[in-house]
């Protein structure tokens, strides 16, 4: 099999070169070495019939240009706040009862008062989605003042308002959830809001409510659309947003000028 | 961008790029820690804050006040300014952020320049810092209106402490009873069509107020059936409205 | 042969345009045909999942809601001079959650100037703020309906007289049972500044000028033609 090139990891983190005087294969002694190599010999099974591999190299050791800071993390720290909802929300559903005659409100006080633990997932939930919202907009106000949304990369930007709107209906309908005073009102208002839109906004509404009033596959549809929909669409448009990322490359600080050396000249030629 | 500009763009990138280091670990590890930082703050807020239940949902409530989660809140203020003109209701629910995220959607099209550094880009400098101001200017202000049925004055300094109860008893009679939706009281209500009362104690004294409220000019409604039924709260409101100097 | 070959190009059938293997009247090439047949049967198997769950989510739009006269006391339960609340159900099946609230009081000659027939002897409003549907109260001191949300205020007619609100407030049909002797509520409706009676809307959509238009009747609202 050919050898892929080894990547371009740190001086520290490379496997020390051979010395002189040593065997030319080590032979896994060791229990631990027996081990390293059975997981190797693992890897190298998926890889030889995937060729993942390579996807992985392309993915994690590509250059991320020079100047890069600590603004560059707010993309990865919003994707690490939708995976803490997407985690504590798969538990909450373990409880959750979308019934609007009284279940969801009973299993949201039972997950609350009762449950292990179960205080805690709701309250990193809930405050999960504010930090996703900061995050998500400190993100966006990082790419508009480093210019970033320009030529070549229009497409991602576009992708990312689409997801800034998609966090906001997850915010809309995960509101309605527990069926406390709270979100019953504000999501008569969200829906009355909604139909205000000239011609299409009564059908809009009516499509919201499953009917012409609040109803009994109001709480189911919110809920449907709040875990499994909408969910369901950020993921696949993260990993757009990603693919995009990596093959653009991350945008340079607009400050940071590239000091042109003669062989790089030579090079780009 | 026209096409020398896009090339001299991907040249210019691709050297920045040869210069720069391995995404792993290099831009990993920082993002690493800010994954840190986001759940000690997540669970920090988890811990202090907990997720609060309150009273089940009622529709037949007549005294809640509907109140949206903080991110709406800069919506429901864009609402509650335009609220004195009811043609634009349309315009403010729907309008405002519709337009909004157009405008955002295509933003890419509209701003082709070629410069990429916020201090040479002077529109759109003012643009994302007006944004970002109107936005946290909208949030606190919709975090902190009451609702639009109080009266938030306070007593004038020189009243002794019986008289402070009585304004403050009576501005509570003033926002229970929609006075607000035709007069302006200092920040609260509407400006019209009824006169303004926030000096009202300068022009009327508080015989002449009395016997307005009791037999007031149409639209307005009549206040007898109060001064009848709940004589203590009558007062409270006459009282109230002499003390706006 | 050159002449002829640019002719039989244009040629619809195969054999014309020189194709290997072509047979005598056939017109479209097997790729077209393959391509075809992908693009068909694709569609048609995506149509095949994605139109019936579409039609299962937007169903309800076309489906009325069940409503039926419910008693809501005797006669003398409501006086002209002012309102008493009644809670009512608007949706069957989800216990409390269903239920709203009317207003309820005797029609005033005096001050309800709208034609009286057999279905307003007795004047029902709706709770719900025809800004965007808070609660709204009845201030019986003020005679006024206040909405906790964004200021609206109406008269004791239902009628908007300060704030955002577009249209008065909602009513509903009432009429009197002669056998059970209770006055009985029934679907709601919607008025113009006139009181002019229309299907009923959802809160923010004008009656008065053009609003009828932008906001167009829905197909699942229970109606009850005045007879």
């Amino acid at each position: 099999m050919p050898k892929l090139p080894s990547p371009p990891l740190p001086k520290a983190l490379r496997p020390a070169p051979r010395r002189p005087g040593e065997p030319d294969e080590k032979q896994a002694t060791t229990p631990i070495e027996v081990a390293a190599d059975a997981g190797i010999s693992v890897v190298d099974w998926i890889d030889e019939r995937t060729s993942l591999s390579g996807g992985i190299r392309w993915m994690m050791f590509r250059k991320v240009p020079r100047g890069i800071n600590w603004f560059y993390t707010l993309g990865s720290a919003t994707m690490f706040a939708f995976l803490n909802q997407a985690v504590t929300g798969v538990f909450l559903a373990m409880y959750y009862r979308p019934d609007a005659a009284g279940g969801a409100y009973e299993s949201v006080r039972y997950l609350t008062d009762q449950a292990f633990l179960g205080q805690l997932v709701r309250a990193m939930h809930k405050w999960g989605a504010s930090v996703m919202i900061i995050l998500i907009f400190m993100h966006m106000a990082r790419v508009f003042f480093f210019g970033a949304y320009k030529y070549p990369r229009e497409l991602t930007w576009i992708i990312g308002v689409v997801l800034l709107i998609l966090t906001m209906a997850m915010g809309f309908t995960g509101y309605l959830l527990p069926f406390d005073q709270r979100s019953y009102w504000a999501t008569i208002v969200g829906v009355n809001i909604n139909g205000t839109g000239p011609f299409l906004g009564p059908y809009l509404s009516d499509f919201l409510r499953a009917g012409p009033e609040f109803g009994a596959t109001t709480l189911s549809r919110f809920y449907a659309i709040h875990m499994m929909l909408i969910p369901g669409l950020i993921a696949a448009l993260i990993g757009a947003h990603l693919y995009l990322v990596s093959k653009l490359g991350i945008s340079a600080p607009p400050w940071i000028k590239a000091q042109e050396e003669p062989e790089l000249r030579q090079t780009t030629l | 961008m026209n096409q020398a500009e896009k090339e001299a763009y991907l040249r210019e990138y691709s050297i920045l790029k040869n210069q720069g280091k391995p995404f792993f670990p290099y831009a990993v590890a920082k993002d690493s820690v800010m994954a840190v930082v986001v759940m000690i703050v997540i669970i920090f807020l988890a811990a202090m804050f907990g997720a609060e239940l309150g009273p089940k949902a009622d529709p037949t409530t007549t005294t809640y006040v509907p109140r949206p989660d903080w991110y709406f809140y800069f919506l429901f203020e864009v609402l509650r300014v335009m609220r004195n003109i009811p043609k634009f209701t349309d315009l403010a629910t729907i309008g405002v952020p519709t337009i909004c995220m157009i405008l955002l959607f295509l933003l890419p099209f509209y701003d082709r320049s070629p410069e990429r550094r916020i201090e040479r880009r002077p529109v759109a400098l003012a643009a994302g810092l007006t944004t970002i101001f109107a936005m946290a200017f909208l949030t606190y202000t919709g975090a902190n209106t009451g609702s639009p049925n109080t009266v938030d004055l306070q007593p004038p300094a020189s009243l002794t402490a019986q008289q402070k109860a009585i304004f403050r008893a009576g501005a509570l009679v003033v926002g229970n009873s929609g006075c607000l939706a035709c007069h302006v009281l200092g920040n609260n209500g509407n400006d019209g069509p009824g006169p303004p009362l926030t000096h009202i104690g300068r022009i009327l004294r508080p015989e002449a107020i009395a016997s307005t409220l009791r037999n007031p000019t149409a639209p307005m409604p009549s206040f007898a059936a109060l001064a009848k039924q709940n004589p203590r709260q009558f007062y409270d409101l006459i009282n109230f409205l002499g003390e706006l100097q | 042969m050159a002449d002829r070959h640019k002719e039989g190009s244009k040629s619809k059938y195969t054999l014309d345009r020189q194709m290997p293997g072509a047979f005598e009247g056939e017109t479209v090439t097997r790729r077209r045909f393959m391509t075809g047949v992908t693009h068909g049967a694709g569609a048609v198997a995506a149509m095949a999942f994605t139109l019936p769950a579409l039609g299962f989510a937007i169903g309800p739009l076309f489906s009325r809601l069940p409503w039926s006269w419910q008693p809501i006391g005797p006669p003398e339960d409501f006086t002209d001079t002012t309102y008493t609340t009644k809670v009512i159900q608007i949706v069957q099946g989800i216990g409390e959650a269903g239920n709203s609230i009317a207003y309820v009081r005797k029609r005033d000659p005096a001050i309800d100037t709208e034609p009286l027939d057999q279905y307003n002897h007795w004047v029902a409003l709706s709770s719900r703020c025809m800004h965007l549907g808070c609660p709204v109260r009845f201030v019986a001191a003020a005679e006024r309906f206040i909405c906790p949300c964004h200021g609206g205020v109406y008269d004791f007619r239902g009628m908007v007289v300060g704030g955002p609100p577009v249209r008065p407030l909602d009513r509903f049909y009432t009429r009197y049972n002669t056998s059970t002797g209770l006055v009985e509520l029934g679907p709601r409706y919607s008025v113009n500044s006139e009181l002019q009676r229309f299907s009923p809307r959802d809160p923010g959509q004008p009656l008065d000028g053009i609003g009828q238009y932008l906001y167009p009747p829905r197909f699942d609202t229970a109606s009850l033609t005045s007879r």
